[in-house]
């Protein structure tokens, strides 16, 4: 029972292929498959680094800044002359850059990563807006497309991008002391700081891969544009945390995994591909996967109160 | 007679925490009851409060059989319960969460915040607590939540009183204020049942006695003629010796010392050392400023003044990380909030303090290692080391944190308060591995508020008294010595006590 119960967030997943399946013919086809994929890939990236920073018992309200920053940083490099890997490398910078910052402001101002990331949205989001003077980039390298569009023996890169950040953030988790301490300082801070563990730089640390990450989201979104848009990634932040929290992620920290995220990602990304398929009003999309995030957290919290 | 429960069973899905409790309890008698964590006391005091419903048994309030849905319906015919665990609104003021739930008002309908203040004032006044009527209660220290506890459900006027293990968290004085009121409430005729481990506090308080082991009442009986060595064989279901002491060792080199430490408001101008092998008792009354004294030492505090020494070499301790460097290990007064992560495995609480890793890459296999090597050195009884911490007892609990030290080789230990909220057999247990660990070569300042345990365990005793240290005393003093250095108001000045 127990094991069906953890099982959860993926037994859905496979329900909702099923029944997507059979609702409708166009679902099961290379050509939508691959756009799901390159759709939830941007947010699916950007929420491998919300799990590290839920986990250990943040949250990050600013990603959806953050990317758009990245993606407008690196596009702005492109359009100055510089090469696509190098404008790459600039997004991805940027976003760790920010993500520092939030981390920096944290610990050292020691305020909650909500109110910090909430200031630090409004902050990146105007000073994107400041530095593009409100107006989209476009002069881009036309091969920068194949970051979000193209394939490698037919599978879309952004889905190879997507396997390694996974099997990255997994390793970082799973077998790093800084994924030993995310879990930690998310359990229990306080035991965390009795223990000597340095819980300031790994607060910070976590924060500056998350952004990096974002980074690269946002260089992809950027992509998949063929602009560099200050107004990118509203809302974001939102759908990381649902497809983190989804995913078994809690946010009282020390509870959460990749794998986890990945499936609450897709999920997520199967329920608005369903809704457009299936032909329902974009309105009720919002309303059902509102509905989803209270279900599945409600289920979470009852599986842990009968483990008890 | 007040409340009889026969045969009550209570199960938590398939584990059952209470499988036959028979109790007792008359109006104007004091009814402690006892047992080793686990025993099923709190389970039976939650049924009797409304807080659980039982599975099955009978329970009488006055003659009439009883069901409570809620802690409402007991309270309605007079039942109250003074809880183990703060169950105070924080952010609320002293008088506040006195009165909460019940806040007076005024003829407007409205809160008469006047009327409840002036009456808890009172309250506080009477009883001679420690407290203000407008503090926050978050500020508060674990015993004051304690009290606001007490005042609370006196305030509130009760036929049966429930105290579960109200002094575990208090100084003795603010135990013998605690007496006072119980025998007040049993001289008014309430009926007053009492949870707690403390052997030293029962004859002064106890009617009669309730034992309870694996979730059944095994014995009851007057408090006047049942002997202390039969109570705990009823608890325990075997012969313990009931006096633990410790043999000491001829210790070694000078591993701490602290010279004039001044660590303002708290801790003012001590200066101790303690050597390898030996255990060094810290007594005082609560706000003595030990537990400050060993935050400063392990760097949780930063000190205005002083020096220490670790193993010879002066040191500058800015941080935990630090003391931890320095091998200096603190296994704190609350385990729950700064000692364990509860929701991670043993493994993991066991190399919190130095998880083994190679370029930051963890060593799995190592760890495993470590944690079985833990598991069996300190007895620690769990089902494998991948058991979530925090669904152990309190005893093994504390075996956790101490083994977290022991794996990274710590060499200087500060326990403050280490056998708190831990029952007799789990004590022993502590006592041991801390006796191994001096036998070994560590050195081991134990700050207990438990004078019976000191003078169990340490080879000697320091006492401090309002930030100072007041004396030292042989490890074969009495109580009644470190009482007078810990109250005294100055070495030399006699006072009648």
């Amino acid at each position: 029972m127990k094991t069906v119960q953890r099982l959860l967030p993926f037994i859905t997943l496979i329900i909702l292929v099923v029944a997507l399946s059979i609702a409708t013919p166009h679902f099961l086809t290379a050509t939508n498959l691959s756009s799901v994929v390159r759709q939830t890939a941007v947010f699916n990236i950007m929420a491998l680094g919300m799990t590290l920073i839920i986990i250990s018992s943040g949250v990050d309200l600013s990603v959806g800044s953050i990317l758009a920053m990245g993606g407008l940083m690196g596009t702005m490099a492109m359009s100055k002359g510089q090469p696509i890997l190098v404008g790459v490398l600039v997004g991805i910078l940027t976003g760790g850059l920010f993500g520092l910052l939030n981390g920096v402001l944290i610990t050292r101002l020691n305020i909650s990563p909500f109110i910090v990331t909430l200031g630090t949205m409004g902050i990146v989001r105007g000073l994107a807006l400041v530095v593009s003077n409100g107006l989209p980039v476009h002069e881009i390298p036309k091969a920068f497309s194949y970051l979000g569009e193209g394939t490698v023996l037919g599978v879309p890169f952004v889905l190879l991008l997507l396997v390694v950040c996974t099997f990255l953030v997994h390793f970082l988790l799973d077998h790093t002391r800084l994924g030993r301490y995310t879990f930690a300082i998310g359990s229990n801070q306080d035991a965390a700081i009795y223990a000597g563990i340095p819980v300031k730089f790994h607060t910070t640390a976590i924060y500056a891969i998350g952004g990096l990450l974002t980074g690269l989201a946002g260089m992809i979104e950027a992509s998949r544009l063929m602009t560099g848009q200050p107004t990118a990634g509203q809302g974001y932040e939102l759908q990381a945390i649902a497809a983190v929290v989804i995913g078994g992620g809690s946010l009282r920290g020390g509870e959460g995994s990749v794998v986890g995220t990945l499936i609450g990602g897709f999920i997520m990304g199967l329920l608005a591909n369903g809704c457009d398929l299936l032909g329902i009003n974009p309105y009720w999309q919002q309303v059902i996967i509102g509905a989803v995030i209270i279900l599945a957290v409600s289920v979470d919290e009852l599986r842990k109160r009968r483990a008890v | 007679m007040l409340l009889e429960l026969k045969g009550v069973q209570k199960r938590f899905g398939g584990v059952v925490a209470l499988r036959n409790g028979d109790l007792s309890v008359n109006a104007g008698e004091v009814h402690l009851v006892m047992g080793e964590n686990g025993a099923g006391k709190s389970t039976m005091m939650k049924i009797i409060a409304g807080l659980y419903q039982r599975d099955g048994g009978e329970m009488k309030w006055r003659g009439e059989s009883v069901n409570f849905a809620n802690p409402v319906e007991a309270a309605k015919v007079g039942i109250a319960m003074v809880h183990q665990e703060s169950l105070l609104a924080p952010h609320l003021t002293v008088a506040e969460n006195i009165f909460l739930g019940r806040e007076m008002s005024n003829r407007f309908g409205l809160v008469d915040r006047g009327a409840m203040f002036d009456k808890a004032r009172k309250l506080i006044e009477e009883h001679h607590f420690p407290l203000q009527a407008e503090w926050k209660v978050e500020r508060l220290s674990p015993a004051g939540k304690q009290l606001v506890e007490i005042c609370r459900a006196i305030q509130h006027g009760t036929s049966l009183l429930i105290f579960d293990e109200p002094t575990s968290s208090l100084s003795e004085a603010e135990t013998h204020e605690v007496f006072k009121i119980v025998r007040t409430l049993r001289d008014r005729g309430t009926g007053v049942i009492y949870i707690t481990h403390r052997m030293d506090e029962l004859r002064s308080v106890g009617d009669r006695v309730t034992i309870l082991r694996d979730g059944e009442t095994v014995h009851s009986e007057s408090m006047s003629t049942l002997s202390t060595s039969s109570m705990i064989r009823y608890m325990v279901g075997r012969e313990v010796a009931a006096l633990y002491k410790r043999e000491p060792v001829t210790p070694g080199a000078e591993l701490l010392r602290v010279h004039n430490l001044t660590s303002p408001p708290s801790v003012k101008d001590v200066s101790l050392t303690v050597r390898a092998g030996e255990i060094v008792g810290m007594a005082g009354l609560v706000g003595a400023g030990r537990t400050e004294l060993c935050r400063a030492i392990f760097g949780l505090d930063q000190p205005s003044a002083g020096q220490i020494w670790v193993g010879g070499e002066q040191v500058s301790i800015g941080s935990p990380r630090d003391a931890v460097r320095h091998g200096v290990a603190l296994i704190p007064e609350d385990r729950q909030k700064t000692g364990l992560a509860r929701e991670l495995p043993i493994s993991w609480n066991v190399t919190l303090a130095g998880v083994p890793s190679k370029y930051g890459v963890l060593q799995h296999g190592i760890e495993r290692e470590i944690t079985a090597k833990a598991i069996e050195r300190l007895r620690i009884r769990c089902d494998s080391g991948a058991q979530k911490a925090g669904r152990l007892s309190g005893g093994n609990q504390q075996k956790v944190v101490i083994s977290k030290w022991v794996s990274r080789g710590a060499k200087v230990f500060l326990f403050d308060e280490p056998t708190r909220g831990i029952d007799i057999g789990a004590k022993v247990e502590v006592f041991e591995v801390m006796d191994e660990l001096a036998r070994q070569g560590a050195a081991i300042l134990m700050v207990s508020s438990e004078l019976p345990e000191l003078l169990q365990v340490a080879d000697r005793i320091l006492v401090m008294r309002q930030g100072r240290l007041a004396g030292e005393l042989p490890g074969r003093t009495t109580q009644e010595e470190i009482m007078r250095l810990a109250t005294l108001p100055s070495s030399g000045t006699e006072l009648e006590l």
